[in-house]
């Protein structure tokens, strides 16, 4: 495998414990790969699986889905329903042709900078072991960069 | 057989019990098509047999009211309607029961034994990995005692697991690149009943409408995991598909994977909610 591909990750950091705790790994000053693409929702229990394919359908190479620990939900029971729904969709994934390890669900509270940021390093070195998603994957990419700067394909700023 | 269908639906209609009778009818080039019967009189058009595949209970949204009204409103009853259900067509109603999508109440249910269906006279694989000849819910039943049961073994879906990722992706992705994006498979599907469906949905646009690869894997993906512990194996959608694209092969990896990860069945009862929509605290599943 082609040692200098990056690995586009798009990652969905709950606003309660995940995403507090990547805040904590930048102000302790841990260095983890540039490669996650982080969006914060305001539970993992809003990431719909359909959020996971689009970004594979829109080329990410892998997909990380952080949540608080079970028991630790802000909303007492959201990230229960994800743990359901990610077990099934690991397997309907998987069944399809796309790698089980280009998804990641992961518990990581706003204490575990540290984990944030290993967890971050393995699973790019994990996705950069399988390559580019996809024939597919590579097209999108490749469409999207050409479309940079217009607004082609409706695609918003998201802030 | 069919005369006590008929005598039935007429004395249902005639006594005034459903407003509308949902039946089979013979249809063009020696088919069968759904015959929906208003007046006593055309009870008669009703048939019975081994052509009739589709599964009625999809059609049963169009008798509902489009919206529950607000709180304190007067509620709209929907028509009684009268509809012909076979074993597999009664796990969809009992999907559709607990997601209050159609009231037991504004249903008459005439249940059949089936013995399998047939579709241009082949008698479908789905019969065969039937283990139900009666259905789970009716007001009345019909038919013969069945005598032969049917079993699921998995075996095709085995077949695709044990296929390294690289195959399975180069597999789906010749089945998929037939797709044309008709939604017939989500048109002819029971639980499919969103007004808006994600599919189609323009702002946001989570599934690109082009007709492209990645987006007709994605669709279908989408709507098999939409129908994740809800899905009766009714089979309407690979039926519905014009391309032939084996839609059993995605809806019964998930059906399987259901059954062993929450012990779950889908339609097999109105009461219990399906897997995703609930949860327990201290389970352990593989992420």
């Amino acid at each position: 495998m082609a040692t200098d591909f990056e690995p586009r990750i798009v990652g969905f950091l709950c606003r309660w414990c995940s995403y507090p705790g990547a805040d904590l790994a930048g102000t302790s000053r841990i260095t983890y790969p540039p490669s996650l693409r982080v969006i914060r929702v305001p539970c993992s229990g809003r990431v719909d699986p359909l959020f996971v394919l689009k970004a594979f359908q829109d080329g990410a190479d892998g997909v990380m889905v952080l949540g608080c620990h079970p028991g630790d939900c802000h909303y007492v029971e959201g990230n229960y329903y994800t743990r359901r729904r990610y077990a099934l969709m690991h397997r309907l994934l998987e069944y399809v042709g796309v790698e089980r390890e280009r998804l990641l669900v992961e518990w990581i509270s706003a204490a575990e900078g540290g984990r944030f940021a290993e967890t971050v390093t393995a699973f790019t070195a994990q996705v950069s072991q399988l390559g580019p998603w996809g024939r597919e994957g590579r097209e999108g990419r490749e469409r999207r960069e050409g479309m940079e700067g217009g607004n082609g394909g409706r695609r918003r700023e998201v802030s | 057989m069919i005369d006590k269908i008929r005598a039935k639906a007429r004395e249902l209609l005639e006594s005034g019990q459903v407003y509308c009778f949902i039946g089979y009818e013979e249809g063009t080039r020696g088919r069968v098509r759904p015959a929906f019967v208003y007046e006593p009189r055309e009870a008669d058009r009703l048939i019975w047999d081994e052509r009739c595949t589709y599964n009625l209970v999809a059609y049963l949204h169009q008798f509902q009211p489009a919206f529950s009204p607000r709180p304190g409103g007067v509620r709209e009853v929907p028509p009684r309607v009268g509809i012909l259900v076979k074993p597999c067509d009664s796990r969809s109603l009992n999907v559709l029961f607990h997601e209050e999508q159609v009231e037991r109440e504004g249903v008459y249910v005439v249940g059949l034994t089936c013995q399998g269906v047939k579709v241009n006279g082949q008698p479908q694989a789905r019969c065969q990995r039937c283990a139900e000849r009666v259905p789970l819910v009716y007001d009345l039943v019909m038919g013969g005692v069945p005598k032969t049961v049917g079993r699921e073994d998995y075996v095709d879906v085995v077949k695709l697991e044990g296929m390294s990722p690289g195959e399975r992706l180069a597999f789906w992705m010749k089945e998929f690149d037939r797709c044309i994006r008709c939604y017939a498979c989500r048109q002819a599907c029971p639980a499919c009943y969103c007004f808006e469906c994600v599919a189609e949905q323009l702002d946001p646009l989570w599934m690109g409408i082009a007709i492209d690869l990645p987006q007709k894997q994605f669709f279908h993906v989408m709507r098999a995991y939409h129908l994740a512990g809800r899905c009766s194996g009714c089979n309407a959608c690979e039926e519905a598909c014009p391309m032939d694209i084996p839609l059993s092969l995605l809806n019964r990896k998930i059906a399987r994977e259901v059954e062993s990860l929450f012990g779950y069945k889908a339609g097999q009862d109105a009461q219990t909610p399906p897997p995703l929509a609930t949860f327990k605290k201290d389970e352990e599943l593989a992420l």
